[in-house]
Formats: C-alpha cells, structure tokens, sequence
C-alpha cells in the first residue's frame, strides 16, 4: 500500500454536491494525510493565501475556478463529464475523477511537494527583499557618512584634474587633497586592497588623519608615520593600503613624496617626455610595525610647466575587449600624446575607448596635477573680538627665573590681544632678546664674546644654565603697556644686576658672526628702543596692524 | 621631538624640521642633526614650516651649521618659513648666505 502522503496536512474545500461526498469519503478512507480538514467550497477563493497543499472538489464549473490562482500548486478533482471543459482554464492540476489509488497518491504527493516549494521560495524571496532593502538603507548611511568624510576633499583645486571610477558602489581607492597654511598643497592617492564596502572602510580614518594633519602643513614623513601607525592597528592582516603622498611647495618648486606600494608617479613637461618615475621605495600602509616602519621621504624639483600623474594599478591593469592589459607604457605614450591641461577629457575618452564594454575590474583613480605656483591664499584669522587698554607689570626673583619659561609666559598673557596675530613671532623675539640680554649679561655676567665660536657658543649657553641653577638674588621686572587707541604695545624691561653697555650703534656688520644679531634686530624691529639707568632698563615699543 | 630628521634614501637630501621653539634649548639637538651628513654633499633643507617662535641663539645656531658643513654640502635651503619667521631671516641679512624659499 502507498502512503507517500502520511506526513502531511490537506485542506479540501469541497462543494455540496453528492459527487463531493464520493470523493471526500474515499479520500478519507485511503486515509491520504495524516490530517484533513474539510472546508465548504464557498469559503475557497482562487486568490486566496493557502496554509496547507490543498484540494478542490467540485461537481460544476465555476467562474472562480478559471481565474488566476494566487497558489497554482493546487489540485482540482472534478467529475470526468467536466474535465475537459476545465482542464484548460484552470491552472493547477486537475484530476477526473474516478482516477486509480496508485495515480492519485503521485499526483497529491506531486502538488504537496509543489506547494512546499513554492512556500519555500516565497519565504525565502521575502527575506532578500527585507535584505536588500535592509542593505540599502545601510549603504545611504555609509554613502552619508563618506559624503561627509570627504566634504573636505580640495577636488576644485585649480590646477588638479581626476578621474575616480569605483568598480562598485564603495570606491577603495582614495584621492584625497587638502591645502597647508603655507600655502602648500598636499595629494594623496591610496588604494586599499580589494574594493566594494570593505576597503572603503579604511578610507574614514585614513581621510581624518590626513586632513586633520594638511591643516597643520605637517611634514609628509611625519604623516606617513602616522597614517601607517593608524592602519597597522586598524586593519586585519590580510588588508593594507598602497599609498602615494606628495606635497607641493607654494611655489611650485618642489616636490616631496612618499610611495609605498603604488604605480610609479610619472612627472613630465609640457611636451609629455617623462622626465621622472617616481617608483615605490616602501611597502604599503598598514604591513609595518612602528619600529620597522621607513617614512624616508624623497624630494624633486619642478617648475610650472611641469605635471604629475598619480594613478592606481586599476589604470594600467585596466582590460581592453581583447582582454590585454593597458600597461605602463601604453599609458606613458597616451600622456605624451596629450600632456595638455585641456587635453584631459581627452586622455579619458581614449581610457573608455580602450576598455570598450569591459567591466572594471578594480578601482581606477587617475589625478593629473600641475606644478604650477599653487596660488593658496594663507588662512586668516579675524580679529573681531574687541580688545582693552591694560597695563602689566610683573617682578621675578631668582628662583621664579630659575622655574618659569618667562617670556612664553608673558606672551601668553599679553597673546588674547586680536591683533596680535601675526606679530606673536616677532614680539616674541624682542621680549627674548631683551630679557635674555638682562638675564645673560645682567644677572648671570656672560659675556657675547664667548659666542665668537661654535665650541664657544654651547658653552656660552652651558654656563647659562650653570650659572642660573646657582643664583641666589637678583630680579627682573618686566611692564607692558597696551594703548587701545593706537594699537600700540609698549615694554620696559629691568634688572637689578650689574652695568652693561650696549655695543655702539650702528654695529659691525653682523652678518656673518654668531652673536650681537639680537641688537641688531631690535634696533630694526622695535619702535623709539632706548637703554637708560646704565644698560639696566630697557624700553621700546611696538606697533601692531590689523592681522 | 623638536627637531626631526629625515635623510632622502639616495643621501642626496637632509630635512631639518624644528618643531615650535627654536632656541638655545636645543643647540646640542641640533648640532646633532647635521653630526653625520654622508659623503654624498647632499643639500640641507631646514623646515620651519612649525617653528613658531625663534630669538637671535636661533640664528647664532644656524650659522655655525654652516660653518661646520659649507664644505660637504651642496647648498642650505630655509624652506615653509611662516612670514614673520621669513621677515626676521631677511632682516638679519640670511638671505645671502642661505638660500631661503
């Protein structure tokens, strides 16, 4: 005896006819599921969402039945008379009853099988649409968070022209560009290995650091060290980050780089000859430790005419539709063909003519920037904040020299003046000449002289340090006046020690010998400079502008 | 870290940069930094791209650099010096003795 159908549950909706209560009482009596449920045919719809594999009985043909069905792993036991009327309208499989018990059980067993796969594919096509829409939502977010990221991004720099083509939605290379406040330039182009969400991840922390780090003109050896030392904690062993980073001087003069691991740079004229090929002297980002890290940087000059391409091993390893590679030279010949800053869009359509129809199969970055005098404004600061008239005095005794950095003190008091910027450097260098010309000679009896050479000068400045670590009395008072009207900032300084003579002015051309350029200074840099009480008190004044 | 260093792999470069204050607190630091130069006569770059502040001892220092080197070098170069520091090395008259960018 067959029993193919035992494990499973059959919803029957049947109709009232004698012909369904036939059919019901054999099916129940062939006992072909381990539960039946009966159900009136009126409550069957062809759109209706079925739990359970399911039969229809029914002695006449209903409009419902030719209907679109919403599960067409359904079974249909009508009377043979009927069969052929409603084989073809109906989409399900159809029994004309009376059928043998061997050919029944197959097909129930057949529909059973059908309505589980169906149900299975349903659930399964619904959770992917949860899924993908799960991950879109996702991606906007990171899309956001990346868009963010990169609002810094310098890519309107005007001497700079990119092509940035991700093979997917998230780009693992990374062309970055930001300017210094020297009105230097610095570019950056990475590429993390793989590409898609992954290594774009990288690119978050990576971007931060070398912003962050632009805004200070820090040094490009000093940047790598850091970026290496961010990815080596961050990424796992198997991920890095080939890396080129240069920075252009102001004027356009030099150029310093790092490479680790990416496709030599290429810098040409403006006839497009190649004149350097700045190749990977390092390995990528991320591999190193700090103690086995080289940030050696390398340094070349330019000038205006020159230009220097950055690119991505997706640009070279780029597929022609006969499946070749384009290759370094290939790329060197189409930048000699077209070294022109308006030959750029140029360079590209002949890139896309080369690949044709086929897909990218990496990230492809290519940056073409100019040597050109970068032209960068340096950044201001504004004074809008409204400054006080004041004046301050202040008297240090020995051991108070002996403690505080006095004039990084002073300048920090008198430095919340909004127009003291840009003249914090040379105030800073009038308060230390003088102070220290009152400490030196003043107090401590060092004499310039000693300076005259390179052995003599460090020890001029040993004995300093000697000589202040045994001072016993003595003081130096240092007053500051701040005259609000005419933006003007007005120092005295005095010390109780000895008598000390200025060297006669004019001076000597100090040009050349180490000592007495602090007079020198401050006799071109300070305003109305005057010694009084026998070299003791010293006064000058000092003029400040708008920043 | 005041004073970095960084030799071009092909020891044709030396980078000085002095961080902050440039001042006699560091006159032993920076003699150091020029100690060892290689037989390549490389050309010196000081970096002043974050020295804030400097006074006359600054001044005094490099010059005995150059002293101490102008035979074995190809040129000294001051470069990324902020304005104000720039002001003061044109003042001084440096401009004739380094070659300052």
């Amino acid at each position: 005896m067959l029993q193919p159908a035992q494990q499973i549950v059959v919803d029957i909706y049947a109709d009232e006819s004698e012909f369904s209560r036939t059919v019901l009482a054999e099916l129940k009596r062939l006992e072909i599921a381990r539960r039946i449920k009966v159900k009136p045919f009126t409550a069957w719809r062809a759109n209706k969402a079925l739990v359970h594999p399911t039969i229809v009985i029914s002695a006449t043909d209903v409009a419902e039945l030719h209907k679109s069905l919403r599960f067409p792993q359904q079974l249909l036991i009508v009377p043979k008379a009927l069969a052929n009327g409603i084989w073809q309208r109906w989409q399900g499989d159809t029994i004309a009853w009376p059928e043998s018990v061997e050919v029944l059980f197959k097909r129930l067993q057949l529909m059973a099988h059908g309505f589980n796969t169906a149900r299975q594919l349903n659930a399964v096509r619904d959770s992917l649409i949860w899924h993908t829409q799960r991950v879109e939502r996702e991606h906007e977010l990171v899309e956001h968070i990346f868009r963010n990221a990169l609002s810094r991004n310098f890519t309107h720099y005007k001497h700079i022209r990119t092509l940035l083509t991700p093979a997917s939605k998230f780009n693992g290379d990374l062309c970055l560009i930001a300017p210094g406040h020297l009105g230097n330039l610095y570019v950056l182009m990475a590429d993390f290995t793989g590409h898609g969400l992954a290594p774009a991840t990288g690119a978050l922390p990576l971007s931060q650091a070398f912003f962050a780090m632009a805004d200070r003109s820090v040094s490009v050896a000093e940047m790598v060290i850091e970026f290496n030392y961010r990815l080596n904690r961050l990424l796992p062993s198997d991920m890095f980050c080939a890396c080129f980073l240069l920075e252009l001087s102001a004027n356009g003069e030099w150029l310093t780089y790092w490479n680790g691991g990416m496709p030599p740079a290429l810098v040409f004229g403006s006839d497009g000859i190649v004149k350097h090929r700045l190749t990977a002297q390092h390995m990528a980002l991320g591999v190193l430790t700090v103690e086995e890290f080289d940030s050696q940087v390398a340094t070349i000059r330019t000038t205006k005419d020159d230009a220097i391409a950055l690119f991505t091993d997706g640009v070279i390893e780029m597929l022609s539709q006969k499946r070749e590679f384009l290759g370094m030279d290939a790329l060197e010949d189409l930048i000699q063909t077209y070294p022109k800053r308006d030959d750029f869009n140029t360079l590209i359509s002949e890139l896309e003519n080369f690949r044709g129809n086929q897909p990218l199969h990496d990230d492809l970055s290519l940056a073409i920037l100019e040597c050109r005098p970068t032209g960068l404004v340096r950044q201001q600061h504004d004074g809008e904040v409204e400054a006080l008239p004041f004046t301050f005095t202040t008297e240090l005794q020995a051991d108070e020299l002996k403690r505080i950095d006095v004039i990084t003190a002073v300048l920090g008091i008198i430095g919340r003046l909004p127009t003291l910027h840009g003249h914090r450097t040379t105030i800073y260098l009038l308060l230390a000449e003088v102070f220290n010309n009152a400490l030196e000679h003043g107090l401590l009896g060092l004499d310039s002289r000693m300076k005259n050479d390179p052995e003599g000068f460090a020890y001029y400045y040993q004995l300093r340090i000697e000589r202040l670590q045994e001072l016993e009395s003595g003081s130096i008072s240092i007053a500051v006046r701040y005259d609000h009207a005419q933006n003007y900032l007005h120092f005295t300084v005095r010390n109780s020690g000895r008598k000390w003579e200025a060297p006669a002015l004019p001076a000597i051309d100090t040009t050349h010998k180490p000592y007495g350029r602090g007079l020198d200074l401050l006799q071109k840099l300070a305003h109305d400079l005057r010694w009084q009480n026998q070299g003791r008190e010293v006064s000058f004044g000092y003029q400040l502008t708008a920043g | 870290m005041s004073i970095t260093r960084h030799v071009s792999s092909d020891g044709k470069e030396l980078i000085i940069a002095v961080h902050g204050k440039f001042d006699f607190g560091l006159v032993h630091e920076f003699r150091r930094a020029y100690s060892s130069i290689g037989d390549e006569k490389p050309t010196i770059y000081i970096d002043l791209r974050e020295t804030e502040y400097l006074d006359s001892s600054a001044l005094g220092m490099l010059l005995n650099m150059r002293k101490a080197v102008c035979d074995n070098v190809k040129g000294i170069h001051i470069i990324n010096s902020r304005p104000e520091v720039k002001n003061i090395l044109d003042i001084s008259r440096f401009d004739k003795l380094f070659t300052i960018e």
